[in-house]
Protein backbone atom coordinates (compact mmCIF):
# COMPACT_ATOMS: atom_id res chain seq x y z
CA UNK A 1 0.00 0.00 0.00
CA UNK A 2 2.75 2.19 -0.17
CA UNK A 3 1.65 3.70 -3.44
CA UNK A 4 -0.92 5.71 -1.06
CA UNK A 5 0.04 9.30 -0.11
CA UNK A 6 -2.45 8.72 2.65
CA UNK A 7 -3.99 5.50 4.02
CA UNK A 8 -4.85 5.32 7.67
CA UNK A 9 -7.82 3.16 9.31
CA UNK A 10 -9.38 4.22 12.90
CA UNK A 11 -11.35 2.20 15.35
CA UNK A 12 -11.37 2.69 19.16
CA UNK A 13 -10.63 -1.04 18.92
CA UNK A 14 -6.45 -1.02 17.82
CA UNK A 15 -6.53 -4.97 17.03
CA UNK A 16 -9.68 -4.78 14.50
CA UNK A 17 -8.44 -1.35 12.73
CA UNK A 18 -4.84 -3.42 12.07
CA UNK A 19 -6.98 -6.59 10.70
CA UNK A 20 -9.27 -3.83 8.73
CA UNK A 21 -5.91 -1.91 7.28
CA UNK A 22 -5.23 -5.28 5.67
CA UNK A 23 -8.54 -6.21 4.53
CA UNK A 24 -8.69 -2.93 2.94
CA UNK A 25 -5.49 -3.29 1.19
CA UNK A 26 -6.08 -6.74 -0.22
CA UNK A 27 -9.37 -5.59 -1.88
CA UNK A 28 -7.80 -2.67 -3.16
CA UNK A 29 -4.78 -4.45 -5.00
CA UNK A 30 -7.31 -7.46 -6.08
CA UNK A 31 -9.56 -4.61 -7.46
CA UNK A 32 -6.32 -2.55 -9.07
CA UNK A 33 -7.89 0.42 -7.42
CA UNK A 34 -4.28 1.75 -5.87
CA UNK A 35 -3.77 3.61 -9.27
CA UNK A 36 -6.48 5.88 -8.57
CA UNK A 37 -6.71 6.52 -5.19
CA UNK A 38 -4.05 8.78 -3.78
CA UNK A 39 -5.77 9.12 0.24
CA UNK A 40 -7.72 7.27 2.10
CA UNK A 41 -9.06 7.40 5.55
CA UNK A 42 -11.47 4.69 7.63
CA UNK A 43 -12.93 5.24 10.37
CA UNK A 44 -14.72 1.75 11.94
CA UNK A 45 -16.49 2.21 15.42
CA UNK A 46 -18.44 -0.78 16.31
CA UNK A 47 -20.17 0.42 19.44
CA UNK A 48 -22.63 2.38 16.92
CA UNK A 49 -21.77 0.40 14.50
CA UNK A 50 -20.80 2.47 11.37
CA UNK A 51 -18.29 2.12 8.93
CA UNK A 52 -16.80 5.58 7.16
CA UNK A 53 -14.40 5.43 4.05
CA UNK A 54 -13.46 9.04 2.58
CA UNK A 55 -10.90 9.03 0.01
CA UNK A 56 -9.31 11.09 -2.38
CA UNK A 57 -8.82 10.34 -6.36
CA UNK A 58 -6.41 10.77 -8.59
CA UNK A 59 -6.35 12.13 -12.05
CA UNK A 60 -8.06 9.22 -14.17
CA UNK A 61 -6.36 8.34 -17.44
CA UNK A 62 -7.85 9.92 -20.32
CA UNK A 63 -10.02 8.66 -23.40
CA UNK A 64 -8.80 5.46 -24.74
CA UNK A 65 -8.03 5.96 -28.47
CA UNK A 66 -7.29 3.62 -31.33
CA UNK A 67 -4.02 4.47 -31.89
CA UNK A 68 -3.62 3.30 -27.91
CA UNK A 69 -4.68 -0.06 -29.02
CA UNK A 70 -2.23 -0.44 -32.30
CA UNK A 71 -1.00 1.51 -35.21
CA UNK A 72 -2.96 2.12 -38.49
CA UNK A 73 -2.09 1.52 -42.08
CA UNK A 74 -4.45 3.20 -44.12
CA UNK A 75 -4.33 1.90 -48.01
CA UNK A 76 -7.38 4.30 -49.46
CA UNK A 77 -10.75 2.59 -48.70
CA UNK A 78 -8.73 -0.19 -46.23
CA UNK A 79 -7.46 0.01 -42.93
CA UNK A 80 -5.25 -2.34 -41.10
CA UNK A 81 -4.91 -2.19 -37.80
CA UNK A 82 -1.87 -4.10 -35.71
CA UNK A 83 -3.06 -4.54 -32.49
CA UNK A 84 -0.09 -3.66 -29.88
CA UNK A 85 -2.39 -3.15 -26.48
CA UNK A 86 -4.62 -6.11 -26.55
CA UNK A 87 -6.54 -5.00 -23.21
CA UNK A 88 -8.97 -2.77 -25.24
CA UNK A 89 -9.40 -4.97 -28.32
CA UNK A 90 -13.26 -6.16 -26.98
CA UNK A 91 -14.50 -2.19 -27.12
CA UNK A 92 -12.24 -1.21 -30.35
CA UNK A 93 -13.95 -4.05 -32.10
CA UNK A 94 -17.34 -3.21 -30.68
CA UNK A 95 -16.86 0.70 -31.61
CA UNK A 96 -15.75 -0.70 -35.28
CA UNK A 97 -18.36 -2.81 -36.23
CA UNK A 98 -20.72 0.52 -35.22
CA UNK A 99 -18.65 2.69 -37.12
CA UNK A 100 -18.36 0.48 -40.39
CA UNK A 101 -20.58 -2.53 -39.58
CA UNK A 102 -20.05 -5.86 -38.71
CA UNK A 103 -19.43 -7.25 -42.05
CA UNK A 104 -16.48 -4.75 -42.74
CA UNK A 105 -14.70 -5.03 -39.88
CA UNK A 106 -12.10 -8.88 -40.36
CA UNK A 107 -10.33 -10.28 -37.93
CA UNK A 108 -7.87 -12.64 -39.71
CA UNK A 109 -5.46 -13.24 -36.30
CA UNK A 110 -5.23 -12.33 -32.95
CA UNK A 111 -2.92 -9.14 -33.24
CA UNK A 112 -4.78 -7.79 -36.74
CA UNK A 113 -7.92 -6.09 -37.89
CA UNK A 114 -9.07 -5.15 -41.08
CA UNK A 115 -11.61 -2.55 -42.12
CA UNK A 116 -12.62 -2.61 -45.65
CA UNK A 117 -14.89 0.58 -45.81
CA UNK A 118 -17.08 1.08 -49.30
CA UNK A 119 -15.20 4.55 -48.98
CA UNK A 120 -11.97 6.12 -48.81
CA UNK A 121 -11.27 6.04 -44.69
CA UNK A 122 -9.93 8.97 -43.23
CA UNK A 123 -6.61 9.90 -41.54
CA UNK A 124 -8.41 10.53 -38.19
CA UNK A 125 -9.56 6.94 -37.44
CA UNK A 126 -6.58 6.95 -35.28
CA UNK A 127 -8.23 9.61 -33.07
CA UNK A 128 -11.24 7.74 -32.27
CA UNK A 129 -12.31 6.74 -28.91
CA UNK A 130 -12.73 3.72 -27.82
CA UNK A 131 -13.94 3.78 -24.36
CA UNK A 132 -13.60 5.65 -21.41
CA UNK A 133 -11.68 4.17 -18.61
CA UNK A 134 -13.30 6.44 -15.97
CA UNK A 135 -16.90 4.57 -16.34
CA UNK A 136 -16.11 1.46 -14.75
CA UNK A 137 -13.48 2.90 -11.83
CA UNK A 138 -16.29 4.49 -9.89
CA UNK A 139 -18.52 1.89 -9.90
CA UNK A 140 -15.59 -0.66 -8.73
CA UNK A 141 -14.57 2.15 -6.33
CA UNK A 142 -18.37 1.68 -4.15
CA UNK A 143 -17.66 -2.01 -4.96
CA UNK A 144 -14.24 -2.40 -3.42
CA UNK A 145 -15.93 -0.62 -0.07
CA UNK A 146 -19.03 -2.56 -0.13
CA UNK A 147 -16.31 -5.78 0.14
CA UNK A 148 -14.16 -4.40 2.42
CA UNK A 149 -16.61 -2.93 4.95
CA UNK A 150 -18.03 -5.79 7.32
CA UNK A 151 -20.76 -7.70 6.21
CA UNK A 152 -24.55 -6.39 7.16
CA UNK A 153 -24.05 -3.03 7.01
CA UNK A 154 -26.69 -2.61 4.21
CA UNK A 155 -28.15 1.34 4.93
CA UNK A 156 -25.33 3.19 3.38
CA UNK A 157 -24.70 6.47 1.78
CA UNK A 158 -22.23 7.07 -1.68
CA UNK A 159 -20.92 9.55 -3.15
CA UNK A 160 -18.33 10.11 -5.78
CA UNK A 161 -17.21 12.92 -7.75
CA UNK A 162 -14.29 13.65 -10.01
CA UNK A 163 -11.98 14.23 -7.35
CA UNK A 164 -13.05 12.86 -3.81
CA UNK A 165 -15.29 10.09 -2.79
CA UNK A 166 -17.23 9.23 0.72
CA UNK A 167 -19.16 5.73 1.53
CA UNK A 168 -20.77 5.67 4.68
CA UNK A 169 -22.52 2.48 5.88
CA UNK A 170 -24.44 1.02 9.12
CA UNK A 171 -26.88 -1.52 10.15
CA UNK A 172 -28.75 0.89 11.62
CA UNK A 173 -31.07 3.82 10.02
CA UNK A 174 -28.38 6.81 9.37
CA UNK A 175 -28.72 10.31 10.72
CA UNK A 176 -27.39 13.01 7.65
CA UNK A 177 -26.35 15.30 9.94
CA UNK A 178 -24.18 13.02 11.44
CA UNK A 179 -23.07 11.75 8.49
CA UNK A 180 -22.22 14.75 7.11
CA UNK A 181 -20.37 16.19 10.14
CA UNK A 182 -18.36 12.69 10.41
CA UNK A 183 -17.30 12.87 6.57
CA UNK A 184 -16.26 16.53 7.08
CA UNK A 185 -14.12 15.67 9.82
CA UNK A 186 -12.71 12.24 8.01
CA UNK A 187 -11.53 14.36 5.42
CA UNK A 188 -10.56 17.67 7.25
CA UNK A 189 -7.57 14.51 8.73
CA UNK A 190 -6.67 13.95 5.41
CA UNK A 191 -6.02 17.62 5.16
CA UNK A 192 -8.72 18.05 2.52
CA UNK A 193 -11.63 20.44 2.74
CA UNK A 194 -15.01 18.80 2.42
CA UNK A 195 -17.83 21.67 1.66
CA UNK A 196 -21.36 19.17 1.22
CA UNK B 1 -8.38 -52.50 23.91
CA UNK B 2 -7.75 -48.15 23.45
CA UNK B 3 -8.78 -47.40 19.68
CA UNK B 4 -6.39 -44.72 17.90
CA UNK B 5 -7.30 -42.88 14.83
CA UNK B 6 -4.82 -43.24 12.00
CA UNK B 7 -4.50 -41.83 8.57
CA UNK B 8 -2.40 -44.50 5.87
CA UNK B 9 -1.54 -42.65 2.74
CA UNK B 10 0.30 -44.50 -0.24
CA UNK B 11 -0.35 -46.07 -3.45
CA UNK B 12 -3.21 -48.20 -4.36
CA UNK B 13 -0.95 -51.70 -5.43
CA UNK B 14 -0.95 -54.01 -2.41
CA UNK B 15 -3.13 -52.03 -0.50
CA UNK B 16 -5.48 -54.11 0.19
CA UNK B 17 -2.50 -55.77 2.62
CA UNK B 18 -3.34 -52.91 4.36
CA UNK B 19 -6.87 -53.44 4.90
CA UNK B 20 -6.75 -56.94 6.08
CA UNK B 21 -4.54 -56.23 8.42
CA UNK B 22 -6.18 -53.14 10.11
CA UNK B 23 -9.66 -55.83 10.08
CA UNK B 24 -7.66 -58.33 11.36
CA UNK B 25 -6.25 -56.69 14.42
CA UNK B 26 -9.36 -55.74 15.38
CA UNK B 27 -9.63 -52.27 13.78
CA UNK B 28 -12.61 -49.97 11.84
CA UNK B 29 -11.77 -48.83 8.62
CA UNK B 30 -13.57 -45.46 8.25
CA UNK B 31 -12.87 -44.43 5.19
CA UNK B 32 -11.44 -45.25 1.91
CA UNK B 33 -10.66 -42.94 -0.71
CA UNK B 34 -9.05 -44.08 -4.18
CA UNK B 35 -7.76 -40.90 -6.17
CA UNK B 36 -5.82 -42.18 -9.12
CA UNK B 37 -3.04 -44.14 -8.03
CA UNK B 38 -3.15 -43.16 -4.44
CA UNK B 39 -5.06 -44.35 -1.45
CA UNK B 40 -6.01 -42.66 1.75
CA UNK B 41 -7.69 -45.10 3.99
CA UNK B 42 -8.83 -43.41 7.34
CA UNK B 43 -8.83 -45.79 10.29
CA UNK B 44 -9.34 -46.78 14.22
CA UNK B 45 -6.94 -49.10 14.70
CA UNK B 46 -5.34 -50.60 18.37
CA UNK B 47 -2.98 -48.11 20.00
CA UNK B 48 -0.57 -51.34 20.55
CA UNK B 49 -0.87 -52.38 17.27
CA UNK B 50 0.52 -48.81 15.23
CA UNK B 51 4.09 -50.55 15.47
CA UNK B 52 2.88 -53.59 13.43
CA UNK B 53 0.93 -51.14 10.50
CA UNK B 54 3.92 -49.49 10.34
CA UNK B 55 6.06 -51.88 9.48
CA UNK B 56 3.75 -53.64 7.34
CA UNK B 57 3.13 -50.12 5.27
CA UNK B 58 7.55 -49.54 4.73
CA UNK B 59 8.10 -51.55 2.43
CA UNK B 60 4.91 -50.63 0.34
CA UNK B 61 5.89 -47.18 0.57
CA UNK B 62 2.74 -45.83 2.70
CA UNK B 63 2.74 -43.65 5.67
CA UNK B 64 0.66 -43.86 9.13
CA UNK B 65 -0.18 -40.62 10.90
CA UNK B 66 -2.00 -40.20 13.94
CA UNK B 67 -5.28 -38.23 12.99
CA UNK B 68 -7.02 -37.06 16.37
CA UNK B 69 -9.94 -36.06 14.52
CA UNK B 70 -10.73 -39.28 12.71
CA UNK B 71 -13.91 -40.20 13.69
CA UNK B 72 -15.83 -36.94 14.21
CA UNK B 73 -18.44 -34.62 12.02
CA UNK B 74 -17.77 -31.10 12.67
CA UNK B 75 -19.81 -28.31 11.75
CA UNK B 76 -17.61 -25.20 10.72
CA UNK B 77 -19.96 -22.08 10.82
CA UNK B 78 -19.30 -19.28 8.47
CA UNK B 79 -21.46 -15.67 9.56
CA UNK B 80 -22.44 -16.14 5.81
CA UNK B 81 -21.46 -17.28 2.33
CA UNK B 82 -21.49 -13.82 0.73
CA UNK B 83 -17.91 -12.82 -0.65
CA UNK B 84 -16.63 -10.99 2.77
CA UNK B 85 -16.13 -14.13 5.29
CA UNK B 86 -15.70 -17.07 1.75
CA UNK B 87 -13.75 -18.67 0.77
CA UNK B 88 -10.70 -17.56 2.75
CA UNK B 89 -10.83 -18.92 6.37
CA UNK B 90 -14.04 -20.62 6.32
CA UNK B 91 -12.30 -23.10 3.28
CA UNK B 92 -8.94 -23.16 5.11
CA UNK B 93 -10.16 -24.37 8.22
CA UNK B 94 -12.67 -26.57 6.70
CA UNK B 95 -9.64 -27.73 4.44
CA UNK B 96 -7.47 -28.33 7.15
CA UNK B 97 -9.41 -29.90 10.01
CA UNK B 98 -10.01 -32.65 7.36
CA UNK B 99 -6.04 -33.19 6.88
CA UNK B 100 -6.44 -34.40 10.24
CA UNK B 101 -9.17 -37.05 9.64
CA UNK B 102 -12.34 -34.86 10.60
CA UNK B 103 -15.38 -34.97 8.09
CA UNK B 104 -16.32 -31.27 8.14
CA UNK B 105 -19.56 -29.40 7.17
CA UNK B 106 -19.54 -25.81 6.51
CA UNK B 107 -23.06 -24.20 7.47
CA UNK B 108 -23.37 -21.12 6.09
CA UNK B 109 -26.21 -18.87 8.40
CA UNK B 110 -28.70 -16.93 6.56
CA UNK B 111 -28.11 -14.11 8.82
CA UNK B 112 -24.80 -14.63 10.73
CA UNK B 113 -23.53 -11.12 9.55
CA UNK B 114 -23.55 -7.82 11.72
CA UNK B 115 -23.95 -6.53 15.24
CA UNK B 116 -27.22 -5.89 16.25
CA UNK B 117 -29.04 -7.70 13.09
CA UNK B 118 -27.52 -11.28 13.47
CA UNK B 119 -29.50 -14.41 14.20
CA UNK B 120 -29.10 -17.98 14.38
CA UNK B 121 -32.55 -19.63 13.02
CA UNK B 122 -33.70 -23.08 14.16
CA UNK B 123 -32.62 -25.23 10.97
CA UNK B 124 -29.13 -23.33 11.75
CA UNK B 125 -29.29 -24.96 15.16
CA UNK B 126 -30.48 -28.02 14.50
CA UNK B 127 -28.35 -28.99 11.78
CA UNK B 128 -25.17 -27.60 14.23
CA UNK B 129 -26.43 -29.89 16.86
CA UNK B 130 -26.14 -32.63 14.69
CA UNK B 131 -22.67 -32.58 14.83
CA UNK B 132 -19.86 -33.64 17.27
CA UNK B 133 -18.94 -30.00 17.87
CA UNK B 134 -18.90 -26.30 15.72
CA UNK B 135 -16.49 -24.08 15.11
CA UNK B 136 -17.45 -20.10 15.41
CA UNK B 137 -15.41 -18.05 12.57
CA UNK B 138 -16.38 -14.65 14.02
CA UNK B 139 -15.37 -11.36 12.90
CA UNK B 140 -12.16 -8.86 14.21
CA UNK B 141 -14.11 -6.56 16.77
CA UNK B 142 -14.43 -7.31 20.05
CA UNK B 143 -17.67 -5.35 20.52
CA UNK B 144 -19.60 -7.36 18.05
CA UNK B 145 -18.59 -10.73 19.05
CA UNK B 146 -19.85 -9.81 22.70
CA UNK B 147 -22.54 -8.63 21.65
CA UNK B 148 -24.31 -11.20 19.06
CA UNK B 149 -22.50 -14.69 20.51
CA UNK B 150 -25.29 -15.22 22.85
CA UNK B 151 -27.73 -14.91 19.85
CA UNK B 152 -25.82 -16.57 18.13
CA UNK B 153 -25.11 -20.01 19.92
CA UNK B 154 -28.59 -20.15 21.61
CA UNK B 155 -30.15 -24.02 21.52
CA UNK B 156 -26.66 -25.37 20.92
CA UNK B 157 -25.51 -27.92 22.95
CA UNK B 158 -22.28 -29.62 20.87
CA UNK B 159 -18.41 -28.23 22.13
CA UNK B 160 -18.21 -24.77 20.91
CA UNK B 161 -15.03 -23.24 19.65
CA UNK B 162 -14.64 -19.86 19.05
CA UNK B 163 -12.00 -17.93 16.50
CA UNK B 164 -12.61 -14.11 16.39
CA UNK B 165 -9.48 -11.64 15.51
CA UNK B 166 -9.24 -10.44 19.36
CA UNK B 167 -6.92 -12.70 21.21
CA UNK B 168 -7.45 -15.34 22.97
CA UNK B 169 -7.51 -13.94 26.43
CA UNK B 170 -9.92 -11.14 25.18
CA UNK B 171 -12.26 -14.01 23.58
CA UNK B 172 -12.39 -15.22 26.71
CA UNK B 173 -13.52 -12.63 28.37
CA UNK B 174 -15.95 -10.95 26.42
CA UNK B 175 -17.96 -14.54 25.82
CA UNK B 176 -19.72 -15.39 28.86
CA UNK B 177 -21.08 -17.86 29.91
CA UNK B 178 -17.77 -19.69 28.40
CA UNK B 179 -17.21 -21.87 25.98
CA UNK B 180 -15.11 -24.97 25.22
CA UNK B 181 -12.46 -23.86 22.97
CA UNK B 182 -11.27 -20.20 22.26
CA UNK B 183 -8.53 -19.34 19.44
CA UNK B 184 -7.41 -15.69 19.08
CA UNK B 185 -5.97 -13.65 15.72
CA UNK B 186 -7.87 -15.08 13.21
CA UNK B 187 -10.76 -13.44 12.15
CA UNK B 188 -12.05 -11.94 8.83
CA UNK B 189 -9.05 -12.05 6.33
CA UNK B 190 -8.80 -11.26 2.46
CA UNK B 191 -6.66 -13.76 1.48
CA UNK B 192 -5.62 -17.46 1.85
CA UNK B 193 -3.73 -18.54 4.94
CA UNK B 194 -0.11 -18.89 3.41
CA UNK B 195 2.42 -17.17 6.23
CA UNK B 196 3.87 -19.06 8.23
CA UNK B 197 1.99 -17.53 11.60
CA UNK B 198 -1.53 -18.06 9.90
CA UNK B 199 -0.92 -21.78 9.05
CA UNK B 200 0.44 -21.84 12.59
CA UNK B 201 -2.76 -20.34 13.23
CA UNK B 202 -4.73 -23.03 11.74
CA UNK B 203 -2.59 -25.78 14.10
CA UNK B 204 -3.89 -23.66 17.09
CA UNK B 205 -7.49 -24.95 15.34
CA UNK B 206 -6.81 -28.35 14.89
CA UNK B 207 -5.30 -29.13 18.39
CA UNK B 208 -7.67 -26.94 20.66
CA UNK B 209 -10.75 -28.95 18.81
CA UNK B 210 -8.88 -31.89 19.48
CA UNK B 211 -8.53 -31.02 23.09
CA UNK B 212 -12.22 -30.35 23.44
CA UNK B 213 -13.07 -33.49 21.37
CA UNK B 214 -11.15 -35.41 24.08
CA UNK B 215 -12.73 -33.83 26.96
CA UNK B 216 -16.05 -35.32 25.16
CA UNK B 217 -14.17 -38.35 24.55
CA UNK B 218 -13.17 -38.61 28.70
CA UNK B 219 -17.11 -38.00 29.29
CA UNK B 220 -18.42 -40.60 26.36
CA UNK B 221 -16.17 -43.39 28.27
CA UNK B 222 -17.70 -42.34 31.77
CA UNK B 223 -20.75 -44.11 30.41
CA UNK B 224 -19.86 -46.01 27.38
CA UNK B 225 -21.98 -46.51 23.89
CA UNK B 226 -23.72 -49.85 23.66
CA UNK B 227 -21.40 -49.98 19.98
CA UNK B 228 -18.80 -48.71 18.55
CA UNK B 229 -19.65 -46.26 15.81
CA UNK B 230 -17.55 -47.63 13.11
CA UNK B 231 -18.90 -51.28 14.14
CA UNK B 232 -22.26 -50.28 14.04
CA UNK B 233 -21.38 -48.58 9.81
CA UNK B 234 -19.95 -52.21 8.94
CA UNK B 235 -23.36 -53.89 10.25
CA UNK B 236 -25.42 -51.23 7.91
CA UNK B 237 -22.68 -52.00 5.61
CA UNK B 238 -22.96 -55.50 5.20
CA UNK B 239 -27.16 -55.45 5.82
CA UNK B 240 -28.42 -52.18 3.54
CA UNK B 241 -27.39 -53.31 0.40
CA UNK B 242 -28.44 -49.61 -1.04
CA UNK B 243 -25.74 -47.71 0.69
CA UNK B 244 -23.91 -49.12 -2.13
CA UNK B 245 -25.20 -47.11 -4.80
CA UNK B 246 -24.85 -43.58 -2.97
CA UNK B 247 -22.48 -42.00 -4.35
CA UNK B 248 -21.51 -39.34 -1.63
CA UNK B 249 -17.96 -39.73 -0.79
CA UNK B 250 -18.71 -40.92 3.02
CA UNK B 251 -22.68 -42.94 2.31
CA UNK B 252 -22.55 -43.62 6.23
CA UNK B 253 -20.24 -40.78 8.09
CA UNK B 254 -18.79 -41.83 11.41
CA UNK B 255 -19.53 -39.55 14.44
CA UNK B 256 -18.34 -39.54 17.90
CA UNK B 257 -22.05 -41.15 19.46
CA UNK B 258 -23.36 -42.13 15.88
CA UNK B 259 -23.84 -42.25 12.09
CA UNK B 260 -25.14 -40.11 9.58
CA UNK B 261 -26.55 -42.69 6.99
CA UNK B 262 -27.34 -40.63 3.41
CA UNK B 263 -30.39 -42.40 2.33
CA UNK B 264 -33.64 -41.25 2.73
CA UNK B 265 -35.27 -41.29 6.32
CA UNK B 266 -38.75 -42.46 4.80
CA UNK B 267 -37.76 -45.55 2.83
CA UNK B 268 -34.84 -46.70 4.89
CA UNK B 269 -35.46 -46.01 8.36
CA UNK B 270 -37.13 -49.21 9.16
CA UNK B 271 -34.63 -51.71 7.41
CA UNK B 272 -31.92 -49.99 9.87
CA UNK B 273 -33.94 -50.24 12.63
CA UNK B 274 -34.70 -53.93 12.13
CA UNK B 275 -30.51 -54.60 10.91
CA UNK B 276 -29.68 -57.67 13.58
CA UNK B 277 -25.86 -57.14 14.99
CA UNK B 278 -25.72 -60.35 16.82
CA UNK B 279 -27.37 -62.51 18.98
CA UNK B 280 -31.26 -61.31 18.33
CA UNK B 281 -30.04 -57.71 18.98
CA UNK B 282 -31.41 -55.17 16.46
CA UNK B 283 -30.44 -51.67 15.88
CA UNK B 284 -33.40 -50.40 17.14
CA UNK B 285 -32.44 -51.96 20.53
CA UNK B 286 -29.34 -50.17 20.77
CA UNK B 287 -29.95 -46.83 18.65
CA UNK B 288 -32.34 -44.14 18.15
CA UNK B 289 -32.75 -43.40 14.60
CA UNK B 290 -33.81 -40.25 13.61
CA UNK B 291 -34.60 -38.07 10.81
CA UNK B 292 -31.79 -35.61 10.07
CA UNK B 293 -32.37 -32.01 9.41
CA UNK B 294 -29.73 -32.29 6.71
CA UNK B 295 -31.52 -33.52 3.47
CA UNK B 296 -33.52 -36.49 4.11
CA UNK B 297 -30.53 -38.28 5.45
CA UNK B 298 -30.82 -40.52 8.72
CA UNK B 299 -28.99 -40.16 12.40
CA UNK B 300 -28.52 -42.55 14.03
CA UNK B 301 -28.00 -41.94 17.75
CA UNK B 302 -26.36 -44.52 19.95
CA UNK B 303 -27.90 -44.75 23.35
CA UNK B 304 -25.11 -45.57 26.17
CA UNK B 305 -24.52 -48.72 28.48
CA UNK B 306 -26.46 -47.25 31.15
CA UNK B 307 -29.75 -47.24 29.18
CA UNK B 308 -29.62 -50.28 27.40
CA UNK B 309 -27.96 -52.50 29.77
CA UNK B 310 -26.11 -54.15 26.54
CA UNK B 311 -22.83 -53.56 24.53
CA UNK B 312 -21.91 -55.55 21.57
Amino acid sequence: MEALEYFTVESPEPLGAEYYRRIMGIVLQDLDLIKIISRLHVYIDPKVPIFVAVGVIKKLPSFIRVRDCGSVKIEEMRATISIGNETYLAPLLIMLQGKFGKDRIDQPDRFTVIITSDQPIQADIEDMVVTDPSEGIYRDLIYAMQYAAPEGFKVRQQFVSKELFYYVASENTLDDAMVRSLVVEKFALMGVRYDP
Amino acid sequence: MILEPITYSGGIYRHEEMVELIEDLGGHIIQRQVIAGDVVIQANVPREDIGILKEVAKPLLGSITISPLVGTEIAVVSMSLEIHHLPHTSCDVAEYLRRYGSKTNMVGLARGFGKRIANLNVEERDVINEHDGAIFLLGNFEECIHYKFPTLRRGIHVPIVVTGGPSTESLKKIIDPPVEGYVGGIGRLMHRYRRPEELAKLEEIVAEISRVLDVRRAEIAKDPLSINPPRLMEVIKEQVSAIEEVTSPTPITVQMTGLRVKLPYETYAGAIRDCEIEDGIHIGDIAHILPSRMRNYIIVRIKPFSETNIVV
